[in-house]
């Protein structure tokens, strides 16, 4: 009778730990990195006080997409101490200097930006992704932003960094726990690339 | 050996089975010129790519995602893309999709630079396999010398699928933003390893 339980207690064991095993491999599966970020070497990113942020481009079928991105954008490098100038003087310059597409900007136009505006550095972004996806068995979702910051006088990319929110989270797949809204993400998304500009 | 662990044996060995079976990658196709020092490269132009799908931005976002690698890499500079429309203005050429030598040497001379990345983007969206849907995305790129307007090297790449863990066991799959990054990502290694 000993022997039986016991048997039976390894086996369980085993069983338990192949399971576990299995959790933790399937819970591994899910942590990668999705950012890539460029910071041009020998370059002062600290001597940077103050930034335009242009309007970004959007390739999403969602409207406000590219604005709702930029004002995150915004607030993030406010919240690290960076002065960005106001959207409504940069909307006045890009009139001014009859810019109608921000995709097809030049070194000259960001040079003119620069000085018009008394900003140390332009950013450019885009959107690829806003919206909420639906997975295979959950809702989550997905916001992609590349963003570009320029060198008004030399028109130098001086830092680049593209992020992506992953899928669903563990915890949302398997449990139902609740994930983050959009703009949760669109949040994480900016701050996680952002800080590969002030690290 | 007893009935319990001659399961658990099968079990495990089923497991082991079918996680290798899902890592099955297929090799990316790619051309490199075995003659050329690629260290001359020191600042290349990505061009606008071919759209080759319904999506509408697919090209730009897969544009977007190059040059961020490329710059990522720390093996070229990258010039902005306006710059890059402003030459092709310039030169009054419509389409990047099909250029000549020439056209490659005077858009190289004019923006200063070693190399043009052209490329189309051939399959963007999601597909169905089965039962579950997942993301696809299928790129081409080439690397065209400015001095000679010949093509230095040159990558197809595909990704995408739901995996057998996601399927099954319900481990993450690749969004569709993920696996464009992947694929260019996986591309741009057969250049810079």
């Amino acid at each position: 009778m000993y022997n039986m339980s016991g048997k039976r207690r390894k086996t369980s064991i085993s069983v338990l730990l192949a399971a576990v095993c299995l959790l933790v491999f399937i819970y591994g599966c899910s942590g990668t990195k999705n950012y890539t970020s460029y910071t041009r070497p020998q370059f002062d990113i600290a001597g940077i006080k103050k930034i335009a942020v242009l309007p970004f481009e959007n390739y999403t079928s969602e409207p406000y997409a590219a604005e709702r991105v930029r004002r995150a954008v915004m607030i993030e490098l406010m919240s690290r101490g960076v002065e960005v100038t106001e959207p409504g003087e940069i909307t006045a310059v890009l009139r001014k200097q009859r810019i109608r597409s921000i995709r097809n900007i030049t070194v000259e136009n960001i040079r003119d930006i620069g000085d018009a505006l008394g900003v140390d550095a332009v950013m450019k972004g885009s959107v690829g992704a806003f919206g909420i996806r639906k997975g295979i068995s959950v809702t989550y979702p997905e916001v992609s932003v590349n963003l570009t910051l320029i060198e008004p006088e030399s028109g130098d990319i001086i830092w680049a960094a593209s992020n992506t929110s992953g899928g669903a989270g563990f915890w949302t797949r398997h449990f139902g726990v609740e994930g983050p809204t959009l703009d949760e993400a669109a949040a994480k998304v900016v701050r996680e690339a952002l800080d590969t500009l002030f690290q | 050996m007893s009935l319990s662990k001659k399961s658990i044996f099968i079990l495990v060995v089923i497991i082991l089975l079918s996680v290798a079976g899902c890592y099955r990658k297929s090799a990316p196709v790619y051309y490199m010129r075995e003659d050329v020092d690629f260290s001359f490269i020191k600042k290349v132009a990505v061009m606008p790519l071919q759209n080759l799908t319904d999506e509408r931005y697919a090209d730009e976002i897969v544009r977007q995602t190059v040059i961020s690698e490329l710059l990522a890499s720390g093996l070229v500079d990258v010039t902005i893309p306006g710059e890059v429309t402003a030459a092709l203005e310039k030169l009054n050429i419509k389409s990047a999709a099909s250029l000549n030598p020439d056209q490659i040497k005077q858009i190289g001379k004019l923006l200063n630079v070693q190399a043009l990345i052209l490329g189309s983007v051939q399959q963007y969206g999601e597909v169905k396999f089965g039962s579950v849907t997942a993301p696809e995305v299928t790129i081409t790129l080439m690397m065209a010398d400015v001095n000679t307007g010949t093509i230095l090297w040159s990558v197809t790449r595909t990704l995408g699928g739901s995996s057998f863990m996601s399927r099954h066991f319900g481990a993450k799959s690749k969004t569709m933003s993920e696996t464009v990054v992947a694929v260019v990502r996986e591309a741009l290694q057969t250049f810079t390893e």
